[in-house]
């Protein structure tokens, strides 16, 4: 079964490089809003500090540069302003879009071959092994 | 109009918040409500503290020499002199003018060193002993001796700091200036200090660092705790002031047992700030009950809201902004109450305050009222003067409504001034953040103020 990228031909990887940096995006990702869900738990008003919130806006401007087009995941958005004082509960909320764009990003760019699942790069699978997608098209699998 | 409570540093210009200075700021029109203690100095680890804890002993002490030799009309002279340091302003008065003590209670400060034989023999340790033996002699005095004695290095420690923050100062007369190697005081003239701008006096500073409400060796202190009142009087009429200090005279070794007491708890002794945040259990408390108030003036609600927030603010924005006071002005037969603060402009935020709208002071009106009107939007907009600045806050409980809203930023339009609003929501965050330590609550003002001027042409 092949993961078409004709969806979004724009939007696919072109170096090995790409993938390594999108493998990274997801990972950053996900530690940060299990860390500010933790936050965002106890104090969902409360404000993140200056240290996060350069933490996670230098993650989102790099989220942004790899999702683009239809991968992108909010049309009005690019980072928090930090004199807007975001709280826990906004930078979670938005971690989570990225995620999921970043995972249906992810899940449309790989290749099902000889009972693996395979980086797409350029197109055509790559030797880099990953894991299984879980979001083919919009549908969560 | 005039700024509320002037400091020396408001009036010059000099935007430094009180927390990040070494010295009391003065008042022009009030004293400081603390006073210099002896012991700070004794218990200080710098050498040079404890050096002056020495000097001002030995000037003490040499008043005993005096006495020994005959030379009591000297020995009452430099006491009375030294009974009251004008130029430092510490203590409770109203303007900055206190009394020098008279020759009698001079005579019979004097008389200890002949009276208690430890005196006698080998002075003080700690001067304001003095305290457990005089009747009128408190906190204030001791202050005032400490601060007399050691003058000059009051002087030099003044220059240092006007020179630092580029304080002003002119040539002064000091009429009575402590010189230790004659042991007397003498008349200084032209001497560099910065002037209090509205009577000319000349102001001297203390460090903070010697200065509490209450000192460690307190008469208050040592009756409470330490007094055998039990031997004094079985009657709790008769145990009077007066009754404490004879028993003090025949029995040293109490007082002895209780300095020591005090020498060796030495490392509780802290001085105090000048303003001291509310802890965060009671700032949530504050806040529940700011939210179980119903709006309106029922039971005196707007009251009770004035105080709470009264008491809150202050704390939650300390230390970018350091409170001045709680004023209360009529505008139209209607008493409105203030919150004033001083403009340090130590952020970005408060020095483009400061730039933008010439905002010395900053002022926040609190309305406890279901919705603002009209009437309360033109009132603080009359009030928004040249020298009070062009930006100020509505503290109330709810949102601007649409009209309310766009008046403000009418306001902004025509006359480029700006009133924000902080409403019920605003300060739960701000407690939250006060609570938190995440960010700073005034971030929340900040954030207030962006929205506002989001929405400006």
């Amino acid at each position: 079964m092949v993961n078409s990228v004709r969806n979004a031909p724009e939007s696919a990887l072109k170096t090995e490089e790409e993938v390594r940096d999108l493998e990274k995006l997801v990972v950053q990702l996900q530690g940060l809003h299990t860390e500010i869900s933790i936050l965002a738990k106890k104090t969902p008003n409360d404000g993140l500090n200056l240290f996060k919130l350069k933490l996670v806006n230098s993650i989102l401007t790099k989220g942004n540069s790899i999702l683009v087009g239809h991968y992108k995941p909010l049309e009005s958005f690019t980072n928090f302003d930090e004199s807007a004082l975001p709280t826990n509960s906004d930078v979670t909320m938005v971690l989570a879009l990225y995620i999921e764009q970043a995972e249906r990003f992810r899940s449309n760019n790989m290749i099902y071959h000889d009972f693996k699942w395979w980086y797409l790069v350029k197109g055509a699978a790559s030797q880099i092994e990953g894991r299984p997608p879980t979001m083919i098209g919009t549908e969560r699998k | 109009m005039a700024l509320f409570r002037p400091r020396l540093t408001d009036h010059y210009g000099i935007l430094v918040p009180q927390a990040d200075l070494d010295f009391a700021i003065p008042f022009l029109d009030e004293d400081i409500p603390l006073y210099a203690d002896p012991f700070l100095l004794w218990r200080s680890p710098s050498q040079q503290d404890q050096a002056l804890h020495t000097s001002l002993l030995n000037a003490f002490n040499h008043l005993g020499y005096l006495c020994a030799s005959g030379q009591d009309a000297q020995a009452v002279t430099t006491l009375i002199a030294a009974s009251e340091c004008d130029e430092v302003g510490l203590g409770s008065s109203a303007n900055r003018q206190g009394k020098r003590i008279g020759e009698a209670k001079a005579r019979e400060i004097l008389d200890l060193f002949k009276r208690i034989p430890q005196y006698n023999r080998a002075g003080f340790r700690h001067f304001e002993e003095i305290q457990f033996f005089v009747d009128g002699i408190s906190k204030d005095r001791i202050s005032d001796f400490t601060c007399s004695f050691l003058k000059s290095f009051l002087i030099d420690f003044t220059l240092q700091q006007c020179e630092q923050l580029r304080i002003p100062t002119s040539p002064a007369d000091i009429p009575r200036l402590y010189n230790s190697r004659k042991n007397l005081f003498e008349e200084a003239r032209g001497i560099q200090l910065p002037l209090n701008p509205r009577s000319r006096n000349p102001l001297i500073f203390v460090p903070k660092r010697w200065l509490r409400f209450v000192p460690w060796i307190s008469y208050d202190d040592y009756f409470e705790k330490y007094c055998p009142q039990d031997e004094i009087s079985h009657k709790p009429e008769e145990l009077t002031r007066v009754a404490v200090l004879n028993y003090n005279r025949d029995h040293y070794g109490v007082i002895e047992t209780y300095v020591k007491t005090k020498e060796r708890t030495f490392e509780d002794c802290h001085n105090d700030p000048l303003f001291a945040q509310i802890p965060i259990t009671s700032a949530k408390r504050k806040f529940s009950a700011i939210k179980n108030l119903p709006t309106g003036k029922d039971d005196g609600a707007d009251k009770q809201y004035e105080d709470l927030i009264g008491q809150l603010l202050p704390s939650l924005l300390y230390p970018q902004l350091d409170f001045a006071q709680e004023q209360a002005r009529t505008d139209s037969g209607v008493t409105i109450r203030d919150l004033i603060f001083y403009n340090t402009a130590s952020t970005p935020f408060l020095k483009d305050i400061f730039d933008t709208y010439g905002s010395r002071q900053i002022t926040m009106e609190m309305k406890n009222v279901a919705a603002i009107e009209r009437q309360h939007v033109d009132q603080l907009n009359r009030y928004l003067a040249d020298e009070l600045g062009r930006f100020g806050l509505f503290i109330t409980r709810h949102p601007l409504n649409r009209a309310e809203f766009t008046r403000t930023i009418d306001l902004w339009s025509g006359q480029r001034k700006a009133i924000v609003t902080i409403t019920d929501t605003d300060i739960a965050q701000m407690v939250e953040l006060f609570e938190s330590k995440q960010r700073n609550p005034i971030d929340v003002v900040i954030k207030k103020y962006g929205e506002f001027r989001a929405k400006c042409p």
